[in-house]
């Protein structure tokens, strides 16, 4: 074992002058900081937000909670595609052609049933790539951000069923 | 903690200063994962001599993502979302590397509004992410207040982004042939009263912190880093900045638009202590803050009308081929290695991270200090472990 030896500051003699100066020094830095702190204590506004009384509203491109309105979508699969973390699930069968023709809001025909829409929230990374390849915009990041879970399975979004699809009024951006 | 463990000839003698003292056991102690020095998942294991560090070995690992195996497997736009998480704190530039490297290989002409958009984002980038370096360092040698001062500005600039791509953090704003949405007038407007109101406060900071005495102690003369050093291991940005070269992509190898614009490069000069030393590294992010702000206000004079988003195909297909391209980041040059054999998919996307390099340089510069001196040197470098570890 070889002898260790501290790395030493390379600092020149403590001379009377230099001593002063150090004492100097420090008061000077002390004050500038105090002064500093000072005035944060009375000329500023209070910049904490008290959360659950305060919320704060996140803007409308605020990516969050994911939406999808079942009733608009064409099942094309794009946003299951482009998914890089593959966190949406979809179902559909081939619409019968006797069946009386739908259309989504902007006039794209449904030419295929949706059976099943899922979304595993637990999964998803926010990227916001799903909603930029949707044809009809059904598919949207909402500004709701408050859902925390206990448990994962519940994280699992069925976009079908009645329960989540009455989400549309409350967190849908118009 | 792990327990110590006794050598032979104990014997020995060892200097402390320049008292020559009986030398005692070695002790093995672990510095993280979970310290709050380490900046993240970093477990240092330190071999210490009474208060004097006589070997210090990084073990990373702990937030290995497998982000280049995963990125084999996904497209060329779902790969942003990945490269954002690896420096979080730098998110943007990034993303900006990435999408440099893929448009370089595609040959796709960015837009000249996008080119300032990406400049300005990354600038705001920077600034966020050496403001969150100013604050925990502060906090690492004991100072807690820089800390809550840095982050009300470094909230401003999350705001900003978070009106322009719809997250703080995780942005995927900058895409391949352009940016995602467009800036408009009013965000343009609170980028500039931003850029005002924090050149003001960061002088206050830098005098609160930088010329404070105990800050100088603990930093100066800490942590020598000769530029030979550096060389040899390969360091980058404010790192070999500190030590006194000259060395920016932005400027050397210019990017982007970055010719255009008028910036200085700070590098150390050890005004305090010796070149290469904490402070002067500290100095140089300080510094870079303000060529940052520098460089934002001749975006927003510049920037000029037009599209957003370059033509790009619908569907990637890279054609075969390699290439290797770095940009600057906060942290020190980014490469991305990319090998593609014309699929969809990249064949291999090797990235080269600053903070590993940097890490690897701990076991050269630990040995010798104290223990408490370890921590200011470890906040120095400045690592994210999400880089590192990828």
């Amino acid at each position: 074992m070889e002898t260790i030896h501290l790395k030493k500051n390379i600092e020149p003699e403590l001379t009377l002058g230099q001593w002063f100066r150090n004492v100097y020094e420090a008061i000077k830095s002390t004050a500038i900081g105090l002064s500093i702190t000072f005035k944060y204590v009375w000329g500023k506004d209070v910049v904490t937000i008290e959360y659950p009384e305060v919320r704060e509203e996140l803007p409308s491109n605020s990516r969050s909670r994911l939406f999808n309105d079942a009733e608009n979508c064409i099942s094309c699969l794009q946003c299951a595609v482009s998914c890089p973390v593959d966190c949406i699930y979809i179902a559909a069968v081939k619409r019968p052609t006797d069946a009386p023709k739908m259309k989504t809001k902007d006039g794209t025909p449904i030419r295929l049933d949706l059976k099943q829409y899922t979304i595993d929230t637990a999964l998803c990374c926010y990227c916001g790539l799903c909603t930029t390849v949707c044809p009809t915009e059904c598919l949207t990041h909402t500004t709701d951000y408050e859902y925390a879970s206990y448990t994962l399975a519940s994280m699992k979004y069925d976009y079908l069923a009645p329960d989540i699809r009455a989400w549309r009024t409350r967190i849908v951006k118009s | 903690m792990s327990g110590g463990h006794h050598e032979e000839n104990a014997e020995e003698k060892i200097l402390l200063g320049d008292m020559e003292v009986l030398k005692s056991d070695l002790l093995t102690l672990n510095m993280g994962p979970q310290h709050p020095a380490t900046h993240g998942v970093l477990r240092v294991e330190i071999k210490t001599d009474s208060e004097i560090v006589v070997e210090a070995i990084p073990h990373i690992g702990y937030l290995h993502r497998c982000f280049e195996k995963h990125a084999e497997n996904l497209d060329y736009r779902g790969v942003i979302p990945f490269v954002d998480r690896m420096d979080y704190l730098g998110a943007m530039n990034m993303e900006w590397g990435y999408a440099l490297t893929i448009e370089k290989m595609l040959g796709t002409e960015v837009p000249k509004r996008a080119e300032y958009i990406r400049i300005l984002v990354a600038e705001l980038q920077r600034i966020a992410s050496h403001l969150l370096f100013f604050g925990t360092y502060a906090i690492d040698l004991g100072a807690f207040t820089p800390f809550l001062y840095a982050f009300q500005d470094r909230e401003q600039i999350l705001r900003i982004f978070e009106e322009l791509s719809g997250a703080r953090l995780l942005y995927n704003y900058i895409w391949i042939g352009g940016v995602w949405n467009d800036i408009n007038d009013s965000q343009l407007a609170r980028v500039k009263t931003f850029c005002d109101e924090f050149e003001l406060n960061l002088k206050k900071y830098h005098d609160l912190v930088g010329h404070n005495k105990i800050f100088i102690g603990r930093t100066a003369n800490v942590g020598i880093l000769t530029p030979e050093q550096c060389y040899d291991y390969g360091a980058t940005g404010p790192v070999l900045r500190g030590s006194g070269v000259k060395w920016d992509l932005r400027r050397k190898k210019p990017y982007g638009l970055y010719e255009k614009f008028d910036f200085d490069v700070p590098v150390g000069t050890g005004v305090k202590g010796t070149v290469g030393d904490c402070w002067d590294r500290y100095e140089v992010r300080v510094l870079e803050m303000f060529e940052s702000i520098k460089i934002i206000r001749q975006v927003l004079e510049g920037i000029e009308e037009g599209p957003v988003m370059g033509k790009v195909p619908k569907i990637i297909k890279v054609p075969a081929g390699e290439i290797y391209l770095k940009t600057e980041c906060p942290r020190g040059e980014l490469g991305y290695h990319l090998i593609s054999d014309g699929g969809k998919t990249p064949y291999r996307l090797k990235i080269k991270s600053s903070c590993f390099t940097h890490v690897s340089m701990l076991p050269e510069m630990a040995p010798g200090q104290m223990v408490a001196d370890l921590v200011a040197t470890i906040g120095s470098i400045d690592i994210v472990l999400g880089e590192v570890d990828r």
